[in-house]
């Protein structure tokens, strides 16, 4: 499985909007059957606010609407904080995927390439 | 540069925009306590109270303004204690209050000058501080004693709050996060049961992701007050809708700082949106809100860019009533149109404009309230002040140069006027005296009124005097209205004994004065034992008004068109023309006195065959004005009459025309008193009765 896309280093408010702006993007170039998860990398992320994660969660609702899982691939610990603080451990829980060897690399799409 | 040099420059120039604003914070204060007077447990009053005291320390605090700061926190301390109920508001705290916010302004006013600090005023302060402090400490051990909240603790004990907040949409472009507010909540207590609101967060394909769309609902368990707690959400006080209640929880916080809700279900609480609106708490917070959205529209200008604009528009006016000219001379049908059309256009540009420096005088009016307040219980006087009209707009400009003359008359009215509670009761009245300030629009004017129910003015006092000032020839007895206009002479004063509020013989004619330079008239009435009125009368603006444009001979004149109540054709008078140009017509069965312009100044042309006569109201009466030609309705930028002219009866003021002739503009008031003064005595009573335009009612009219 592939990461639709790695998320910045800096999910806030600043950020957000020219991200949602290329996932749009990416989501309508995206044609990957429907059992597949939409992934998104996680790892990267180290600054974090209640807009980025707003973005996230919807980005998530997004996917249920269309019947697809979401998942977080090896959210940061800046990420995992922030979702503690704000309330929304179990929404964590429900769509974080444990890092697995060799399971993210070179396969995934880096964001900023594709602007 | 160093890195100190930018930061000192924009402290700088930020200083006078603080000091304005922090200003209005100090006369909100002092309304605010003299309100909280008569209501004194009300929560929004000591609310507000609190977060003006707050705002002063805290923007105080970003200017680097310690005294002020230092000091502004103990009264900030006592209004914390008020609010929570542990001290109670007594007039003597109430008046320590008052001061304290009379310091806050003094600082306020040598905030420019960080070194001019003299020892007198710092003792005060001291003092000040000292009576704060032993208040708080009172307040803070009786508050077992009186709890008028179902809780009251001192501070110290860990008290439980359940909180919800709902975030506006625009709290991220406002630079605000909802996180960051919960990181400093979790530095005053622990946070437990926090479930933040995902329910309202749209899908992606709908989502504007700078918009905020997250809610929360949480404990907090902590030992800071009710206002530190509320002051978490100060920067998105705006945006936001918020709860706090406080629960009783008997048990030690189940949650430690850092492992929050790991425990607990996240599911979207359905409540958090509902409840804020059902709950019958947020009430005063949503309306907090309100008063501080609509704070947000005020946009500041400086006031000489609105002055520039205004001067610019007086230009316009004339340009563009010189082109209509031009057009209409062309007789070219499209182009008199177009100009119409601009015509039209510039006189809403003009009224828009004009309006903006419209403020209602209410604040002003609101401004004695602490002034009757301190005068009347420094003279032992029982006096209410009652407010009329405070709605009634007039021009920023008008309004702050009558303050000081009203200041006047109302101290005149306590000092004088109203007696202390036991004459009243002796006197068959209510102990308590009243004085009202009313406003209200008349014709293109507005009018202010100071009336009080006191003794009224003595007016066998007034004649003696004026006899011994040589006012009047001894012996003389003047009518009566004459002898109250004797009060606005130079140097005249009534009071037996000299007070250090007002009798000191330099107010009434500086009143008289005063108003005058606002184009403005004065006049008093009284009634023995009953009380005293004292009537203004303000031209609603300095600078434009609509104007109705008529000639005589080769002259130009401008009736206000607001007092204009129809033109008649000229018709046979009743009787002959007098000596100043005047004659009496019969209109609809009633007579009229009508002025002839030519005779009133000695205008040298010969009168045409045919001619009209504006019919004129001023107040409750009218007169006619004849003239020989009607030109229409014209848009008069006033500009005032040079001094050669000032002492030219009848007229407020000159206007340049279009095609650069220059109209003289009618003041109606004293073109009234000319038409009906009574032909020979007038001539008698001392000139300066009766000189340009002012004092000079004639008092069954001004009533």
């Amino acid at each position: 499985m592939s990461s639709l896309l790695s998320l910045p280093r800096e999910l806030t408010v600043y950020t957000v909007g020219e991200l949602h702006g290329r996932c749009l993007e990416a989501l309508s170039a995206w044609s990957a059957p429907p059992e597949d998860a939409l992934e998104v990398d996680a790892a990267e992320v180290e600054e974090v606010d209640a807009a980025g994660l707003q973005w996230l969660l919807s980005l998530s609702y997004g996917a249920a609407g269309e019947g697809r899982e979401f998942a977080l691939a090896e959210p940061s610990t800046a990420l995992r904080r922030a979702c503690e603080a704000l309330g929304m451990n179990d929404w964590l829980r429900a769509c974080a995927v444990d890092p697995s060897p060799g399971g993210r690399g070179s396969m995934s799409a880096s964001f900023g390439g594709m602007a | 540069m160093s890195t100190e040099d930018p930061d000192a420059g924009f402290i700088a120039a930020a200083l006078p925009a603080f000091v304005s604003e922090a200003q209005e914070q100090v006369e909100a204060l002092e309304q605010l306590l003299l309100q909280l007077e008569d209501r004194p447990d009300d929560r929004e009053l000591l609310d507000a109270l609190f977060r003006c005291a707050h705002t002063i320390k805290g923007s105080g605090g970003v200017f680097g303004l310690d005294r002020l700061v230092g000091f502004t926190h103990h009264v900030e301390t006592l209004l914390d204690q008020l609010r929570e109920g542990q001290v109670r508001l007594s007039p003597a705290l109430s008046t320590l209050l008052l001061q304290c916010n009379d310091q806050i302004s003094a600082l306020l006013a040598v905030a420019a000058t960080p070194d001019a600090d003299d020892i007198e005023a710092a003792a005060r302060r001291e003092a000040l501080v000292t009576q704060l402090r032993t208040v708080c400490d009172t307040g803070a051990g009786s508050a077992g004693s009186a709890p008028p909240q179902k809780c009251a603790p001192a501070g110290g004990t860990l008290r439980h709050w359940r909180l919800s907040v709902r975030f506006g949409h625009d709290t991220f472009r406002h630079g605000m996060d909802p996180l960051a507010i919960l990181d400093y909540l979790r530095r005053l207590g622990s946070v437990s049961e926090l479930a933040c609101d995902l329910a309202a967060v749209p899908a992606l394909d709908q989502i504007d992701p700078e918009s905020c769309y997250l809610g929360f609902a949480f404990d907090l368990a902590s030992e800071a007050s009710r206002a530190q707690i509320d002051g978490a959400f100060d920067f998105v006080r705006d945006d936001c809708v918020l709860q706090m209640t406080e629960i009783e929880k008997s048990s030690a916080p189940r949650e430690a700082f850092g492992r929050t809700s790991a425990d607990e279900p996240t599911a979207p609480t359905p409540g958090v949106g509902a409840s804020t609106e059902s709950a019958p708490a947020p009430a005063a917070v949503t309306a907090r809100a309100g008063t501080a959205l609509e704070d947000t529209r005020y946009i500041r200008v400086q006031a000489d860019r609105l002055d520039a604009v205004i001067n610019m528009l007086g230009e316009l006016v004339t340009a563009s009533a010189g082109a209509s000219l031009l057009a209409r001379q062309t007789r070219q049908g499209s182009l008199i149109e177009a100009n119409l059309q601009i015509a039209s256009l510039v006189e809403e540009i003009r009224n828009g404009t004009l309006q903006l420096r419209m403020v209602p005088i209410g604040e002003t009016f609101a401004r004695f309230r602490r002034v009757v307040r301190d005068i009347a219980s420094e003279l032992d006087k029982d006096v209410t002040l009652e407010i009329v009209g405070g709605d009634t707009e007039l021009d920023k400009s008008v309004v702050e140069r009558i303050a000081d003359p009203l200041m006047h008359l109302v101290r005149n009215s306590l000092d004088h006027g109203l007696e202390t509670a036991a004459q009243r009761v002796a006197g068959g009245k209510p102990a308590q005296g009243r004085l009202t300030l009313a406003a209200w629009h008349e014709s293109g004017s507005i009018l202010i009124r100071i009336s009080d129910d006191g003794r009224g003015i003595d007016r066998d006092k007034v004649l003696q005097r004026a006899w011994a000032r040589g006012l009047v020839e001894p012996g003389v007895v003047p009518a009566d209205a004459d002898i109250l206009k004797l009060i606005f002479e130079p140097g005249f004063s009534t009071a037996e004994k000299v007070t250090s509020l007002s009798g000191r013989g330099v107010g009434m004619d500086v009143v008289r004065s005063n108003i005058e330079a606002l184009r403005g008239t004065v006049a008093l009435s009284s009634e023995p034992g009953r009380g005293s009125h004292v009537e203004i009368r303000l031209p609603l603006t300095l600078a434009i008004i609509d104007g109705f444009l008529v000639s005589v001979g080769s002259s130009k004149f401008i009736f206000p068109l607001d007092s204009v109540v129809e033109v008649i054709e000229r018709r046979t008078p009743v009787t002959a023309l007098d000596a100043q140009g005047r004659c009496i017509v019969e209109l609809r069965g009633r007579p009229l006195p009508v002025l002839d312009l030519r005779g009133l100044y000695a205008l040298d042309t010969s009168a045409p065959d045919r001619s009209s006569v504006v019919v004129i109201r001023c107040g409750p009466s009218s007169f006619g004005v004849m003239v020989d030609q009607l030109l229409g309705q014209h848009q008069t930028v006033i500009k005032p009459l040079s001094r050669m002219f000032r002492s030219l009866r009848g007229m407020s003021g000159s206007s340049i025309l279009g095609n650069g002739e220059v109209a003289l503009i009618f003041d109606v008031h004293t073109l009234n008193q000319l038409a009906v003064e009574p032909p020979a005595s007038s001539r008698l009573t001392p000139r300066q009765l009766n000189h340009t335009g002012a004092s000079a009612t004639i008092y069954s009219q001004g009533q």
